[in-house]
């Protein structure tokens, strides 16, 4: 079938996303290209009597991938064995920077890829004060040209109607400088099947990823042989297609008053303003923090509620044994446990596209830059590093954008510095044990510390970034260049598509790995190698004959997980958690937390025979737990176990330590390797150990 | 003659000033770009020899620098170190 596989191809800001949800009308899915983390963003859509498979590329300026995005873009458009290989790419251009989607469509062309040209943004012709020649331009490109705009849907009629035509043939229109015409001879016996343009373009990249090795060293050679400089090509290239286009657009465009860029210009005179951009990008973090916390509040306790409601329904209904307890405690409470999580992502996750899609964003990278540069990171490391505040696991996801290798390893390594959702019930916790709830100065003391620890959450990222950067080798020299989009109205569309992509993406990728850990760690809490954790009941009873029935449950449970796999693994690790000051009950506390922080709590009421359904939220519920915490003697010191130097410590360590196995795992995923996931493991998890040990024996 | 050619030049030079030096709302072509080490994608955004700019915002502590390529009319950001590579001149 003819013009099956159809792709979209565009710079960034031109509304191809919004012209995907269109054409797909959202039926469309969201994955990672095999091997790469890179987007996939591919939908079908049903015409002419068939069904077109369609992909939204990433968006590029030109085939010469800067980023892992770009990569992928050059390796469809250039792969035939590709299954994705096009029959049909559909180039998306908006009025003002026609001239460089042109560029784009004749790389593409002649590439040898049937396209055609899409104007979109029709709306805004005027207002950018553009008139263009349409027939001039057909004739000029060869294909048909399409008017559109996408977010009303204007024009996608003819589009669509129009699949089935079959563009007519494109010869080149570049003419390349003749230093290189001997290099090209040897490289096209290299590749006798290809088109010129591609085996320039193979000859002119740094490494073409999807190449056997045999092609890479024959075009390795080729490029010693002749001295070849692949940035100097890629520029000649560049230079020569501005000058034969721009001229050729002369004639077709005509430019007046850009009313758009006027507007823009006002609204950045403010957003970007020296001081007032700053005042009003803090204000905009304080806002969307206050929404975190206190937006999803409501949510987080209904979801809490239902879950709760769900396993006592569930505990009714299932009869009890070990394959109950499982499903109910090991399966169905870890997956309340990610679930929790979602009403946070899903606000993040709306300013992050909301700023995206207004054009905010890279007003934020060009305000952020500066400050951010001498750590090693750059600009766009905002965005990772303000997500971890919520959440690392969609916060490394969000450092893909990042074209350095360099600065993007960085950012991952460090974002799981900043302060996620999952610590603060633990500071909550260990806050009420160890600092008084008074006023200073009219200052809460309670939570002046909050504040404190975030701020350390800041301060460990930066930091480890700056002694990182002096370690990681550079590959590329630092660079950073980026467009400030004019500024639009969100597509809302556009928005919540990728707010349920993000969210779904969490709870489903995310999910399994926290799911797999609460389950392990179910194994390890509900079975012990000894018939002590067996006979936990008819021991209790018989140390403690006068005990009431309701206590004895409890006191059943924590005896029970005294003798379990975790108890004696926590008794196990005791030597070296008790020079930070904790005693073996807390050691399984932090062993549970190393799947997910959260989990700390509910252990420790776990381990102080609270019953594990412990609700930080529920003022008694709180009281009770801290009162049991309060009152803990640890063993080793005979001092109360969450003292002001123990409770400093626990807090240091759950500051700096990578706890949190889907961290590890999207990182693993994101670095595409296990060395670096290591050692920020590591990294983390000393700094933690080390801040701990000096608190705690300074502060004893 | 040819010593009135050089002088010319001579004064072009002096006009010559690298993309950091120029305050907001100067409009110059870029002239040339010092290194080879700048990578192709500034030459695609619209920093080559030849095309005409207009500075439009500078963040404050010699922070990135947003020019207004004129022929797209787009708006487009680099940091000082590559700034000071690009070679502009008045027209």
């Amino acid at each position: 079938m003819k013009n099956q596989n159809i792709v979209l191809v565009g710079n960034p800001n031109v509304g191809k996303t919004s012209l995907f949800n269109r054409l797909t009308k959202l039926n469309q899915k969201v994955g990672n290209y095999p091997g790469i983390t890179v987007e996939k963003r591919e939908g079908s859509l049903n015409a002419n009597g068939k069904t077109y498979h369609i992909i939204d590329l990433p968006g590029t300026y030109t085939l010469f991938p800067n980023s892992l995005d770009e990569e992928i873009v050059f390796k469809i458009l250039s792969e035939k064995e590709n299954k994705h290989y096009p029959d049909l790419a559909i180039v998306v251009a908006e009025p003002a920077s026609i001239n460089r989607s042109v560029i784009l469509y004749q790389q593409i062309r002649e590439l040898g890829v049937p396209a055609v040209f899409v104007i979109n943004m029709m709306d805004e012709l005027g207002s950018k004060g553009i008139q263009i020649d349409f027939d001039q331009l057909e004739f000029y490109l060869k294909t048909k040209v399409y008017k559109t705009n996408a977010r009303s849907g204007k024009g996608l009629d003819k589009l669509i109607a129009d699949l089935e035509l079959i563009p007519p043939p494109f010869f080149s229109t570049f003419n390349i400088n003749n230093v290189y015409w001997d290099a090209m001879e040897e490289a096209k016996k290299v590749f006798p099947l290809a088109t010129e343009y591609l085996t320039w373009q193979y000859l002119a990249q740094e490494e073409v990823s999807h190449l056997d090795n045999d092609k890479k060293q024959a075009l390795e050679k080729i490029r010693t042989k002749y001295n070849l400089n692949i940035s100097e090509m890629q520029k000649a290239e560049s230079l020569a297609r501005h000058d034969t286009v721009n001229k050729a657009m002369e004639a077709i465009i005509i430019k007046s008053q850009n009313k758009n860029l006027n507007t823009t210009s006002k609204i950045d005179r403010l957003l970007l303003h020296p001081v007032l951009g700053y005042i009003i990008f803090y204000g905009l973090l304080f806002l969307i923090f206050q929404a975190i916390f206190s937006w999803s509040g409501p949510f987080m306790d209904w979801i809490d509620n239902s879950f709760a409601t769900l396993t006592a329904y569930l505990a009714n209904i299932i009869p009890e044994g070990p394959l109950a307890s499982l499903f109910i405690e090991g399966i169905v409470a870890g997956i309340g446990g990610i679930v929790i999580f979602i009403p946070q992502i899903v606000i993040l996750f709306l300013f992050i596209s909301l700023m995206e899609e207004s054009g905010y964003m890279s007003r934020v990278v060009f305000l952020m830059d500066r400050w951010l540069k001498p750590f090693g990171l750059n600009g766009k490391s905002v965005i990772p590093l303000m997500s971890g505040a919520a959440c690392a696991i969609p916060a490394v996801m969000a450092a893909r954008n990042i074209e350095n290798p360099k600065e993007r390893l960085l950012t991952m390594l460090v974002t799981p510095f900043m302060t996620c959702s999952a610590r603060l019930p633990i500071y909550i916790v260990i806050i009420g044990l160890i600092i008084p709830d008074q006023s200073f100065f009219g200052i809460n003391l309670q939570g002046i510390t909050l504040f404190l620890l975030y701020l350390l959450g800041i301060f460990g990222a930066l930091g480890s970034a700056l002694i990182l950067n002096k370690i990681i080798k550079s590959v590329r020299s630092s660079y950073l260049i980026f467009e400030l989009p004019t500024y639009k109205f969100p597509d809302w569309k556009n928005v919540l598509t990728n707010v349920w992509d993000k969210a779904s993406g969490f709870l489903f990728e995310a999910g399994k790995i926290i799911l797999m850990i609460s389950i392990v760690l179910w194994v390890l809490g509900n079975f012990g190698p000894t018939r002590d954790f067996y006979n936990a009941e008819n021991i209790v009873v018989e140390n403690n004959p006068t005990l009431p029935e309701e206590e004895l449950s409890q006191v059943v449970a924590s005896y029970q997980l005294e003798h379990s796999f975790l108890g004696y693994i926590g008794m196990g690790i005791e030597p070296l958690v008790r020079p930070l000051g904790y005693d073996w009950k807390m050691g399984i506390g932090l062993i549970a937390s190393f799947a997910a922080r959260e989990v700390f709590v509910g252990t420790m009421a776990v381990v102080y025979s609270l019953g594990g359904d412990i609700d930080i939220e529920d003022d008694g519920q709180k009281r009770t737990l801290l009162t049991r915490m309060n009152a803990e003697i640890n063993n080793n010191t005979g001092k109360p176990a969450y003292n002001f130097a123990s409770g400093i410590s626990l807090l240091l360590f759950y500051a700096f330590a990578m706890q949190c196995m889907a961290t590890i795992g999207v990182v693993r995923k994101e670095t595409g390797s296990w060395k670096w996931t290591l050692i920020q493991t590591l990294f983390m998890t000393g700094l933690a150990y080390v801040a701990a040990l000096i608190a705690y024996q300074i502060l004893k | 003659m040819i010593f009135f050619k050089t002088a010319k030049q001579f004064i072009r030079m002096q006009q010559n000033n690298s993309l950091d030096k120029l305050k907001i709302g100067e409009i110059v072509k870029i002239h040339s770009i010092q290194t080879s080490d700048i990578p192709a994608k500034f030459y695609e955004l619209g920093f080559y020899p030849g095309s005409v700019i207009e500075i439009k915002h500078k963040a404050p502590f010699d922070g990135p620098i947003c020019v207004n390529i004129l022929e797209n009319n787009s708006l487009i950001a680099v940091r000082v170190s590559e700034a000071k590579l690009i070679i502009t001149e008045i027209i």
